[in-house]
């Protein structure tokens, strides 16, 4: 197999089409265009033609309104935008986990789900994030909490997970895959796997490289 | 104090704030479904993998076991693993000291257990001298335990009949290793599977009997995709689903296939000739036997041409060529084996075979290539080959046949000349066969249950039954302990503190983290004061777990195992470390014989085999032979046994562990055309009979088998599978052929 091959193999193709995030972002920047430039031209050109209250309207809607909707469209596009794998790499910290996900020879789950494509987009949030609106809440809450300890330079090495990682998100998947249902052990262990007492990974392999094998955060976050 | 209104809200967003960054935010993490107080390092007590675990301790007891991140399993665990766990606390544990009287074992102090224990045996070599007593070992106990054992009867009492479960199942590498290479154990280690371009597993269902070494082959396969996998096995088992090539074999037959893989290597010039010239001599029978040429053995494959043995093998002569070809061409082959090569009447040929694929091939001594045998138990390897607790052995590759390596000993152990015995003594199935005859009176079984897992067992249980039999175990009652006079409960794993090996030759140490149950004590405390009260407390100067260790090593240095730099501090400290390591310095060997990566390979070149007078490995001329029990018209199909992925060996611990209590092992696989010749269909009662016993179990119509073959479990626990198979022995390892038994499988009717 050709080396090229093998990258291709390790490359899942993006999305097409139009993402929420990018939808967001475009009405964000609309409302601000329709703002400003409907500003201007009410200041500037309509204003002597335009009844008072119209007047008042208007300013209402480009001072107050449509930059709302534009702070609404940012904050959702930013909240979308930070779940793509990008997001998450744009903290060099995380380079060895990246690295290691994009990494064709690597047989950590990360990099297998990867490279099979199973997981299309955003494959660190899909993994971090637990379901339902707490999950989102938790994400967001540890997104900040790791932004903060970056931008503290806080954080200790080896990076490690805190607390127990919730079956959950791989059940999720994979609970009612034949795959899964058709394995006794799973069957024999399905109340330790729901409680979270036992892990998928303990026998499916570590999700990331093992601590004494990757490589420091520090180094590779100041060169 | 006065607030306006604009100030109390601007405070409340500040507390806010403040709350949901500070210790909401910094502060906050999820919480662990199970608290832990402290880690410990330790290893798993099942299978010889050997994986390296964390263990998590509450309030004094085990509650969470982890694969070790650091570790060669990489965090990896099996179900068993993680179920280390449970182990501890199952029901059924052994708490106290118990003695036979009118019939019934009752509970006693341990002096008097002990006093009883010891007034047995004494007797027994009253009547019928040393060799009227035996220890009957296991691969799960400690090195230590086993060390101390084969010292004491050995050096103390006199006796070789010393021997263990290992001669079940990892004889007949032992002595394919020992008579080929000069010494005993596999040469290379598990990171030479990231170098395998070809993994050859014969006899080996690695996905259930060793499956975190597979998932380690399994990421082989997973980040290089041209790397090729052949199974041969007679059942499609989970590890034959990820081969490339399954060669569906019939029971009994490997000799014939690798001598026509190596048939076919020869013919088409996949061989090495530069090392066969240089490393390799050719024998037939024995080590000291006349040397032999290539050119004999070219002449000797004549008569195992592929299509020649084809039909015999029950393969085609393409499949086997393409085998061959494969490993030929392999850049680097590593080939697995355990069980299924072993545990038949021609183990010790199959063996010599697998390894002389290797050595015609110059397929050994680099990344990624050479013969490998996987171990069944924790530590057969560590515990009882490396410290030559089988009745043929001494420490460190010593025998007692040999008077250098027997003076070497008695020297040793502070002994007078002459003290140990020349005579091998008996192994594992002619003792209990000695013990039915009354010429073994006594005998004392450690952490093994051979009433069930014995071949034939029901005959050996006879032997049982009429010794005085003195059981240690941490669990009772086990089909064993039903034969027991005096029953001593032993603590297990990390109740006590030891030393296990495993498959790649890495020593791990288990600390002793909680308290046994009851009065239950180490098996290395229970051989101490066994010895003291026959008289040889003075031979067991070294009565600590670090003491007997220290000792060990020092028995070990110079030989070619040398084990001297492993002190304790550095087990305590590092995931295991692989022999040789001779100084306290050496990291520990991954390849053997290898010069410069074996600090016992002197020479310069390839490689240096010397353990072997000559420095060359020996290929040995090997016949297929013949079968030891024939298919008949009253016996026409092949019971061949295995294992499972959830239980371990006679399930008596995985049987009481709550969670594998539903998984199915009492069935019996055969092939859907057999079922419906027979009127069976699924979940019918069937009975298989051989010559020897019979038993009943569930039909599970599967396409797994092979026509004619059927398969079922070591583990059952309700059926005693061990009944019907064969305790015919190889003649030179003398481990039995659970493999292959003549057997007639019959619907059983309702009522009957």
């Amino acid at each position: 197999m050709s080396a090229w091959a093998v990258w291709a193999m390790a490359a899942p193709e993006p999305p097409h089409g139009a993402t929420l995030g990018g939808a967001l972002e475009m009405v964000a920047l609309g409302c601000i265009a329709v703002a400003v430039l409907g500003l201007l031209l009410v200041e500037f050109v309509f204003k002597s033609s335009m009844a008072r209250s119209t007047y008042r309207w208007t300013l209402l809607l480009g001072l107050f309104v449509l930059p709302g909707v534009a702070l609404m469209g940012t904050t959702g596009h930013m909240f979308e935008s930070m779940k793509t794998v990008e997001a998450c790499h744009s903290c060099h910290v995380m380079d060895p986990f990246v690295g290691d996900m994009h990494d064709p020879r690597s047989a950590t789950l990360a990099a297998r789900h990867y490279r099979s494509g199973a997981i299309p987009d955003k494959q660190c949030y899909a993994c971090h994030t637990g379901y339902g609106i707490f999950g989102t809440v938790e994400a967001k809450r540890d997104g900040l909490r790791h932004w903060l300890l970056y931008v503290t330079d806080t954080w200790k090495d080896p990076l490690t997970y805190k607390g127990t990682y919730p079956n959950a998100n791989c059940l999720a998947c994979h609970a009612t895959a034949p795959t899964f249902t058709r394995v006794d052990s799973h069957k024999a262990l399905s109340t330790q796997l729901a409680n979270d007492e036992m892990s998928c990974f303990t026998c499916h392999g570590l999700p990331h490289p093992a601590r004494p094998t990757r490589a420091p955060t520090r180094v590779t976050a100041h060169p | 104090m006065n607030l306006t209104r604009r100030e109390l809200l601007h405070y409340f967003g500040v507390t806010a704030a403040t709350g949901l960054m500070g210790p909401g935010c910094i502060g906050w993490t999820r919480e662990e479904a199970i608290p832990v107080d402290s880690w410990h390092k330790s290893v798993c007590r099942f299978c010889g993998s050997g994986c390296e675990t964390r263990v998590g301790l509450r309030g004094g007891k085990v509650v969470k076991v982890e694969g070790l991140q650091a570790g060669w399993n990489r965090g990896r665990l099996c179900i068993k693993g993680l179920l280390n766990r449970e182990i501890l606390y199952v029901s059924d544990r052994a708490q106290y000291p118990m003695v036979r009287k009118d019939g019934q074992l009752v509970r006693v102090s341990w002096d008097e257990a002990l006093d009883a224990a010891a007034a047995g045996f004494r007797e027994a070599m009253a009547q019928g001298g040393p060799d009227a007593v035996a220890f009957y070992g296991s691969g799960q106990l400690f090195t230590q335990e086993s060390y101390t054992a084969n010292k004491l009867f050995k050096g103390g009492i006199g006796t070789n009949n010393v021997d263990g479960n290992p001669r079940l199942c990892m004889a007949s590498a032992a002595f394919g290793y020992k008579s080929v290479f000069g010494a005993d154990e596999p040469s290379g280690c598990y990171d030479d599977i990231e170098h395998a371009t070809l993994f050859f597993v014969i006899g080996a269902n690695m996905a259930e009997c060793h499956p975190v070494v597979w998932e380690r082959v399994r990421d082989r396969l997973r980040t290089a995709p041209e790397t090729r996998v052949i199974v041969v096995d007679p059942r499609r088992t989970p590890t034959a689903r990820d081969a490339t090539l399954h060669l569906q074999i019939r029971p009994g037959t490997d000799v014939a296939l690798l001598n026509a893989m190596a048939y076919e290597l020869l013919r088409t010039g996949l061989v090495d000739p530069a090392f066969i010239n240089d490393f390799v001599t050719f024998r037939k029978g024995t080590a000291d036997s006349p040397p032999l040429t290539l050119e004999d053995l070219r002449a000797f494959l004549e008569d195992y041409a592929p299509e020649k043995v084809a039909n015999l093998c029950g393969l085609s002569s393409a499949e086997i060529r393409e085998a061959a070809r494969l490993f030929g061409i392999s850049q680097a082959a590593l080939s697995f084996w355990t069980m299924g090569l072993n545990q038949q009447t021609h183990g010790v040929a199959a063996n010599r075979m697998m390894m002389a694929l290797h050595l015609l091939t110059g397929q050994i001594g680099r990344p990624g290539a050479g013969p490998f045998s996987l171990t069944g138990q924790t530590n057969a390897g560590g515990g009882v080959r490396d410290t030559g607790s089988l009745s043929h052995a001494l420490p460190a590759g010593r025998v007692v046949t040999k008077e250098h390596d027997r003076q070497d000993m008695e020297r040793l152990w502070g002994l007078p000349e002459g003290r140990i015995s020349p005579h091998p003594g008996l192994s594992a199935v002619p003792l209990f066969e000695a013990m039915r005859e009354g010429k073994v009176r006594a005998a004392l079984v450690m952490a093994t249950n051979p009433a069930r897992s014995l071949p034939n067992a029901d005959r050996y249980r006879v032997g049982m039954e009429k010794a005085f039999l003195v059981v240690s175990d941490s669990i009772f009652p086990t089909d064993t302990a039903q034969y027991a006079d005096v029953f001593l409960p032993a603590a297990m794993w990390a109740e006590k503190e030891g030393v296990l090996s495993q498959s790649e030759r890495r020593y791990h140490l288990v600390e002793k983290l909680v308290e046994p149950p009851g009065e239950a004590r180490s098996d290395l405390d229970i051989l101490v004061a066994l010895g003291e009260r026959l008289g040889h407390g003075a031979l067991l100067k070294a009565r600590t777990p670090e003491a007997v260790w220290d000792e060990w090593r020092m028995v070990s240095a110079g030989t070619t195992y040398d084990f001297s730099g492993m002190t304790y501090a550095r087990l305590k400290e590092l995931p295991g470390l692989t022999w040789p390591c001779p100084t306290e310095q050496h990291p520990g060997t991954c390849r053997r014989y290898v010069p410069g990566e074996d600090p016992l390979a002197k020479k310069e070149g390839r490689i240096d085999f010397y353990a072997r007078p000559d420095g060359r490995a020996i290929v040995y001329l090997s016949e297929q032979g013949p079968f030891r029990e024939s298919l008949t018209s009253d016996y026409p199909m092949t019971l061949t046994t295995g294992r499972r992925l959830e239980h371990w060996h006679t399930a008596t611990l995985t049987g009481r562990i709550a969670q594998l209590k539903g998984i199915d092992i009492d069935y019996l696989e055969i092939h859907p055309g057999d079922a419906a010749v027979m009127g069976v269909k699924e979940g019918e009662l069937v009975q298989v009979t051989s010559a020897r016993g019979t038993v009943r179990l569930k039909a599970l119509p599967s396409m797994r088998v092979r026509p004619g073959v059927v398969f079922a479990l070591m583990h059952s626990t309700e059926h005693l599978v061990n009944a019907a198979t064969s305790d015919y022995l190889d003649p030179t390892s003398a481990q039995p052929e659970y493999k292959l038994a003549a057997v007639r499988v019959e619907r059983v009717k309702e009522g009957t």
